[in-house]
């Protein structure tokens, strides 16, 4: 390198920069693949970038009804939180909601209309192909049928299955089904408090749901109500929860919880009561009895009460119930002592044989406290301004399991031609017993509407998919009601991601092919919705034009009227007290042969399933367990050892009906001879973080009904059958002992400071 | 003097290092090739795949996030204490059986610090940015952060690194030169580099005798900072288990005893393979025997100490900690240090198994088997079992860790290999200054036959 | 005061890394843990809100689950009389926090508003700092995650991303903080109001358990719950002064 000439050295320097320069060019390049970039200057509609958008909208995760905000940036929804509007859940949201992200965008969503390929057997469920079609065939093709059958007188054959549905949606469905000539209108979701209907109907006459004021009452009772995790509308309980626990001026409201397996309920409640599975009705009756002979209840009938409840002597309940006599005797005087109390039933404990007659002696206790009207207990919810002179309200559609038999026999003896389906997945949450599965193989078209692959959905032989809720025009009208009137709208947060349509669109768009578009001439759902809101709005004072009420609307989120229903004075019809009592609860399965008791519960993160494909809800730790990502079954440690089980023992559990393999849990909050098995996994479809995942203890449910054809959910019997195999749970792992460490510092002072110094937040009056 | 000795003469010293030097056998190939092999393959492969992977290729999760790199670290930091530090140590003392063995010694001072450099790299998260913790002008205008044990670390390591290199560089001069007269080609031209320019005056011989003395000095409290400072990035945290003040000594005492059972192993495999039996005597062995035995006591105590503490204390989570390490999941592993460390160096009472030399191999493995686990233990079950009972978790080494640290062994040896090959592994001018010379018959003053 | 008295006075300020006096704001969480009732609404809220990675399967069996905020069970008793309690537990933001004197090379930190921050982009993933924290609160970046199209596209562009190697935990969503107090400066300068920056976590928790605000404003709702008789710290007792204050749960059996 010491001789080197000017040229040559021009030459090498030259050569090096374009080689230095070509290489990091390449380098560039690699990193940084060439882009085009599209000038914001003609932008999309609704986004500036760099700045928020919030939508208010309705939950659509379960069938609380919470209002919810929706934070979008540049057309994508980003975070959900609960509408501050909303009198259900305030501001509020649970796990599920703000889950319902995934549901907007997980990557298993059905894209566009489809065909099946291959016939339906239903052995080889999941391995059909589909085609892709248009909407103009998936449609047309629907329409001719259901016009011949039309035609041909056969009306009666066509039938609608809908997940639970409220508001003007469930109009739409009832007044289709009605200009088809069919009544086959059904709604089935596994969570479906029926007995609580049938024994409130039986109680007070009513057909909605009355207003249980968790926020006001000083002492709540709970039989099997899991009303902080799954009942019925968890997010307003446990804003309620809060308030009456550490809100209120002068007292600490006290939460018992009877139920033979904590729930989150159970954990939080003062008192952790485990009667024997079955027998919760006896114990109402038994506090109620203790409350009439005690002669706290003074009202003006209580010689027939005293007659009805003879039976129900704190000491033969004790015995029913394994709860102590004395204990019975301290729940009957903390009821009344700490009024305004509240009674509420449900979850397992609604679920038996007698189950109606259990919330129908729940009901009673309420009445006999004098908590009904009253704040802090129940209160009677106007009928939802949606539906004024509906004949039937949208619950009442929905299907028990006795309906969901008869609709499966029909099929299997030709009456059902064509199956609507629309967000319902009954294959996965019917017992195999119903052997739904194979009564959709009999009938000759199924139509499937919802967003994804689910069981049921891939028995359909034609796939007409609809947006997700975050994406749909809607209503609602909580149910249970708030205590007075209130509706909600759901807007889309975003633009349709997929060629799907709302499932409001796709059913005004079979009625214009079927030529009703007189009784029904909305062009789409946003403009039925208006149609509908249009009349609530005239009931108010109209000092505005509609469409201001209507954007004003939307924007919020929610509308209410400031209206109560008189609720005191309700006294229970003669006949009722009469025929109040309750039989012990009949299980399925020989006790020798099935010595276990199956407790299946509706798990935070999945519910009854229907959060199985979303990650987030997958890697959720269980809060009572920490497990993620599959099932388990709950053994009581003493069970545990005298079985000679471990933690991760894969057992199979076996009901006359069926038998699923899970791994064991030890879990100590747990009667020994109950087992508990959260229901969720064992997806054989429903997308990547669903399939193949765990076990699903509805499958093995025994056919069990209680007096109205209610599943008796909570009344199979089980047997434990060791494989010798083991796996490892996953689950956050740890010990859960304090070891004297307090970590979590307990105080025995139940009196309450002021709240005025608690910094709470105060719950606005409902 | 002993037997062996009595008739070594000036130039046999020449001629026996420079042949150890230049003469190689098949043997040293198929050493060098395999440990180079197994280096590449167990050590680099592994993590240049943890590298494009994360952490995750390694058995670390949440709460441990510490792992075998870290207590290989520590264990190859404990091995570089014993060669500098004991040499040292010995040089002041003017002990002459120091005389054939501190070179290796001090080379395996310096290769263990080498590896333990690499084992920071494999560590850390993010290795390409590593250079953070070093406090040089940047665009950031970010310092590292000085109230960091880790940092101090850095430069505690950084500090005994150089120290090192320039102490068994400066005690190699001489030996260079007199290696340079001896060869021809590529190898005298390495040695005249390295040499200097060494010309054996009386002036150069004196200022080396200065600076080698001066640094010897000052390189004792850095050795006995340096595994304190280690041991800081433990005991300065409030986790059980690991904040207790006797960590300082308990590291020091546990890397000084770990350096002297390497340095055993490492006069074996020399006396054996590089022929130098007539060097490395009995003499050593009892000696390097005497001085396990004490630290093997001392250790041993303050063990006993770490248990009375902990029980003393009747904090649960000490309580906790202590037992899941003796009687937990790593239990077995427990006993076993015990047993290599504490039990099995009393056999060293004996000066007949002092001065046998495969008995002393096997007992010196033993020792860092023992004393690897030790800092293994630390820090798979403290982590484990920390304050928050909910927390508590369980780690498991991944065969991809396991893999690196045989591989750190491989490069280990791989460096000294190349190392007997190079630099004279015994100092031939301190060699010399034991023997006799035409004036003095018995050799230097200060030896005196063992036995 | 005499000489030793100022020292004493005046060694607080000292002691700790940071100290309220020089902070603009103190933001401080309080959770009642009478009310909590354990259902993880919060975890998925700040999981959404802060790209958590869905580690999978897998890599949670293995324990690497990444929960910024994460509910532990603490069990007393045996059935029948078995007590089930849960504590959230998420980044204590110490004003004398352990993890901040060992990063190596300042990654994380106490800023202007007592919040101990992580800087992603200089953690070089030594790891030391989750070591050092008592609460187990720190989560490492085990690999590069990814999100399944189009689950990607619900990630929230105020907060980044993190690769493999980086060190994560719970910020107070520091990012809503940020956007308050630019919201609060374009107002004119005013201080931000109480309730008016809330965390994911507490904004969703369906029970109101948590309360977040400054603790400087005296008229706050969290400044009150310190002075509430139940108020305490968890791990007190190793002087991290975490500015979370947990108000005790009510056993009334307790004798």
């Amino acid at each position: 390198m010491a001789n080197i000439d000017r040229r040559d050295f021009l030459k090498l320097v030259g050569a090096g920069s374009v080689g230095a320069g070509s290489g990091f060019m390449l380098a560039e390049s690699i990193k940084h693949p060439v882009e085009y970039l599209i000038p914001a200057v003609i932008p999309p509609e609704d986004f500036s970038p760099g700045i928020v958008t919030w939508y208010n909208s309705v939950c659509g995760m379960c069938s609380a009804g919470c209002g919810i905000s929706v934070r979008t940036r540049e057309g994508r929804a980003k975070k959900i939180e609960g509408n501050p509007a909303h009198p259900v859940n305030q501001g509020r949201l649970c796990a599920l909601g703000q889950a319902g992200l995934q549901v907007l965008y997980n990557p298993d969503r059905l894209t566009a209309p489809a065909r099946r390929t291959h016939p339906r057997d239903s052995a080889a469920l999941g391995e059909a192909n589909w085609e892709q079609i248009t909407w103009e065939e998936g449609l047309t093709t629907v329409a001719q049928r259901l016009n011949e059958l039309r035609e041909g007188g056969q009306s009666d054959s066509i039938c609608l299955l809908s997940e639970g549905v409220r508001g003007h949606l469930a109009s739409l469905f009832e007044l289709f089904i009605a200009q088809l000539g069919s009544d086959r209108l059904l709604h089935y979701d596994f969570s479906h408090p029926h007995s609580l209907y049938a024994a409130n109907q039986r109680f007070f006459g009513e057909q909605v749901l009355p207003y249980y004021d968790v926020k006001n009452t000083r002492y709540l009772l709970s039989f099997g109500a899991d009303y902080l995790g799954s009942w019925i509308s968890p997010v307003h309980h446990s804003l309620g929860f809060g308030h009456s626990r550490q809100g209120q001026s002068g007292f600490r409201g006290q939460f018992v919880q009877i139920e033979p397996r904590m729930s989150i309920s159970g954990a939080a409640a003062d008192q952790w009561i485990a009667a024997k599975p079955g027998t919760e009705g006896f114990l109402a009756l038994g506090i109620a009895h203790h409350i009439v002979s005690s002669g706290h209840y003074r009202g003006a009938d209580r010689a027939d009460w005293a007659k009805s409840l003879q039976n129900y002597s704190t000491g033969r309940v004790a015995e029913q119930t394994g709860v102590p006599a004395d204990t019975i005797a301290q729940l009957a005087d903390a009821f009344m002592g700490n009024r305004p109390s509240l009674a509420i039933g449900g979850g397992g404990a609604g679920s038996h044989s007698n189950g109606v007659d259990t919330l129908i002696a729940v009901n009673a206790l309420n009445y006999l406290a004098g908590n009904i009207g009253k704040a802090g207990g129940l209160a009677f919810n106007p009928i939802p301004v949606a539906y004024p002179t509906a004949a039937i309200l949208p619950h009442a559609r929905q299907a028990n399991y006795r309906k969901m038999l008869a609709l499966a026999e029909d099929a299997r003896r030709g009456k059902i031609q064509v199956l609507l389906l629309s967000g319902t997945n009954p294959v996965f949450s019917l017992p195999a017993a119903a052997k739904f599965q194979e009564a959709l193989t009999a009938i000759p078209l199924v139509v499937s509407l919802s967003s994804f692959m689910d069981e049921t959905t891939a028995m359909a032989d034609l796939i007409l998919p609809s947006h997700t809720y975050l994406e749909s025009w809607g209503d609602d009208f909580p149910e249970p009601g708030v205590g007075f009137s209130t509706g909600s709208v759901s807007q889309p947060v975003v633009s349709p991601l997929y060629n799907t349509r709302a499932t409001g669109d796709i059913i005004l768009a079979l009625a214009h092919k079927l030529n009703l578009s007189e009784t029904m001439p909305w062009p789409d759902m946003k403009d039925y919705l208006k149609a509908g809101w249009r009349e609530i709005y005239r009931r108010g004072p109209g000092q505005e034009s509609f469409e201001s009420f209507w954007i004003a609307l939307v924007r919020a989120g929610v509308w209410g009227e400031k209206t109560r229903r008189e609720s005191t004075g309700f006294v229970p019809d003669k006949q009722v007290v009469r025929n109040i009592g309750v039989t012990p609860p009949q299980f399925s399965g020989d006790s020798e042969a099935y010595p276990f008791i199956l407790h299946p519960y509706l798990s935070i993160g999945l519910h009854d399933g229907r959060g199985a494909n979303l990650p987030w809800m997958q890697e959720l730790p269980d809060p009572l367990t920490s497990v993620v990502y599959g099932s388990w079954v709950e053994l009581n440690p003493a069970t545990a050892e005298r079985l000679g089980f471990a933690e991760g023992d894969l057992v199979k559990v076996e009901s006359p009906y069926g038998s699923i393999t899970v791994p064991v849990y030890l879990y100590r909050a747990l009667r020994p001879e109950v087992i508990a098995i959260p229901i969720g996994q064992g997806h054989s479809e429903y997308g990547r973080y669903a399939k193949d995942r765990g076990s699903n203890p509805i499958q093995i449910l025994a056919p069990q009904m209680d007096t109205t054809g209610n599943l008796a959910w909570s009344a199979t019997r089980v047997r434990l059958v060791a494989t010798g195999e083991k796996v490892a749970l996953v689950k956050t792992g740890g010990t859960s002992r304090q070891l004297g460490r307090e970590i979590i510092q307990t105080t025995t002072s139940s009196a309450a400071y002021n709240a005025q110094d608690s910094g709470r937040i105060p719950l606005r009056e409902v | 003097m002993p037997p062996e000795e009595q008739s070594l003469v000036y130039a046999d010293v020449n001629r026996d290092v420079v042949r150890s030097l230049l003469v190689t056998g098949p043997r040293y190939y198929v050493a060098l090739y395999t440990a180079l092999g197994v280096t590449v393959l167990c050590f680099f492969f592994p993590w240049f795949y943890q590298l494009f992977y994360g952490i995750g290729a390694a058995g670390m999760n949440h709460p441990n996030v510490w792992g075998t790199y870290l207590s290989s670290f520590i264990f190859w930091i404990g091995l570089s204490h014993s060669g500098t530090l004991l040499s040292c140590v010995l040089h002041l003392t003017n002990s002459p059986w120091r005389k054939a063995m501190y070179r290796s010694a001090e080379a395996m001072t310096l290769f263990s610090l080498m590896v333990a450099g690499v084992m920071v790299f494999v560590h850390v998260g993010r290795p390409w940015f590593l250079h953070w913790a070093l406090p040089y002008p940047n665009q950031m205008e970010m310092w590292p952060n000085f109230r960091s044990p880790l940092l101090f670390d850095v430069m505690a390591i950084a500090t005994y690194l150089t120290g090192s290199i320039m102490f068994i560089y400066m005690g190699s001069i001489p030996d260079f030169a007199a290696v340079r007269d001896r060869t021809t080609g590529w190898r005298r031209h390495f040695y005249v580099l390295m040499s200097m320019g060494w010309r054996g005056t009386d002036r150069e011989w004196h200022r080396l005798g200065l600076a080698y003395t001066f640094l010897a000095v000052l390189i004792i409290p850095l050795a006995v900072s340096v595994h304190s400072i280690v041991s800081w990035d433990f005991a300065m945290s409030i986790v059980p288990a690991l904040h207790q003040t006797i960590f300082a000594p308990y590291f020091v005492v546990g890397a000084i005893y770990s350096g002297t059972a390497g340095i055993v192993t490492v006069m074996f495999l020399l006396r054996k393979y590089m022929d130098f039996g007539q060097y490395i005597t009995t003499v050593h062995f009892d000696n390097l025997g005497k001085l396990l035995l004490a630290l093997s006591l001392m250790w041993t105590y303050i063990n006993l100490i770490e248990i009375f503490t902990a029980w003393y204390s009747g904090s649960s989570a000490e309580l906790e900690a202590l037992t899941y390490k003796l009687f937990g999941y790593y239990g077995a592993l427990y006993w076993e240090m015990i047993l290599f460390c504490a039990l099995a160096p009393l056999l060293l009472i004996s000066t007949r198994f002092r001065t046998s030399f495969v008995p002393m191999l096997i007992l010196s493995i033993a020792i860092n088997i023992g004393m690897y686990t030790e800092r293994f233990l630390i820090v798979a079950t403290s982590l484990s079992r920390q304050y928050l009972p909910d927390a508590w978790g369980f780690y498991v080494p991944s065969a991809v860790e396991v893999s690196i640290l045989l591989g750190s062994l491989a490069m280990f040896t791989t460096l000294f290999l190349l190392f007997v090959k190079l630099i004279p592994s015994i100092s031939i001018y301190e060699v010399k200054e034991t023997l006799a010379t035409p004036s003095n018959k018995t050799g230097s003053d200060a030896w005196q036959p063992s036995h | 005061m005499d000489f030793f008295e100022r020292i004493r006075d005046g060694w607080d300020k000292h002691r700790k890394p940071a100290h309220e006096d020089d902070f603009d704001y103190a933001w401080t969480m309080a959770i009642d843990l009478d009310i909590c009732t354990g259902c993880g609404a919060c975890v998925t809220a700040c999981q959404a809100e802060n790209n958590l990675p869905i580690v999978g399967e897998e890599e949670f069996a293995r324990g690497r689950e990444i929960k910024w905020i994460r509910i532990e069970r603490y069990w007393e008793g045996e059935f029948p009389d078995a007590k089930l309690s849960f504590i959230p537990m998420m980044c204590q933001h110490c004003d004398a926090a352990p993890c901040e004197t060992v990063c190596p090379v300042s990654a994380t930190y106490h800023n202007q508003d007592g919040l101990n921050t992580q800087i992603y982009n200089r953690c070089i993933g030594t790891r030391a700092c989750a070591v050092y924290c008592p609460y187990e609160v720190r989560y490492f970046n085990y690999t590069s995650h990814h999100w399944e199209e189009p689950l990607d596209q619900q990630l929230n562009p105020d907060v980044t991303v993190r690769e493999k190697g980086v060190m994560e935990k719970c910020t107070f969503c520091i990012q809503r903080i940020r956007q308050a107090k630019d919201r609060a400066k374009d107002d004119g300068r005013r201080r931000i109001r109480d309730g008016e920056v809330q965390p994911a976590c507490v904004q969703s928790c369906p029970a109101q358990a948590m309360t977040f605000g400054d603790r400087k404003d005296t008229q706050s709702r969290v400044a009150k719950m310190i002075n509430n008789p139940r108020a305490y710290r968890v791990l007190d007792e190793l002087n991290t002064s975490p500015s979370v204050i947990y108000l005790k749960k009510v056993d009334a059996d307790a004798p």
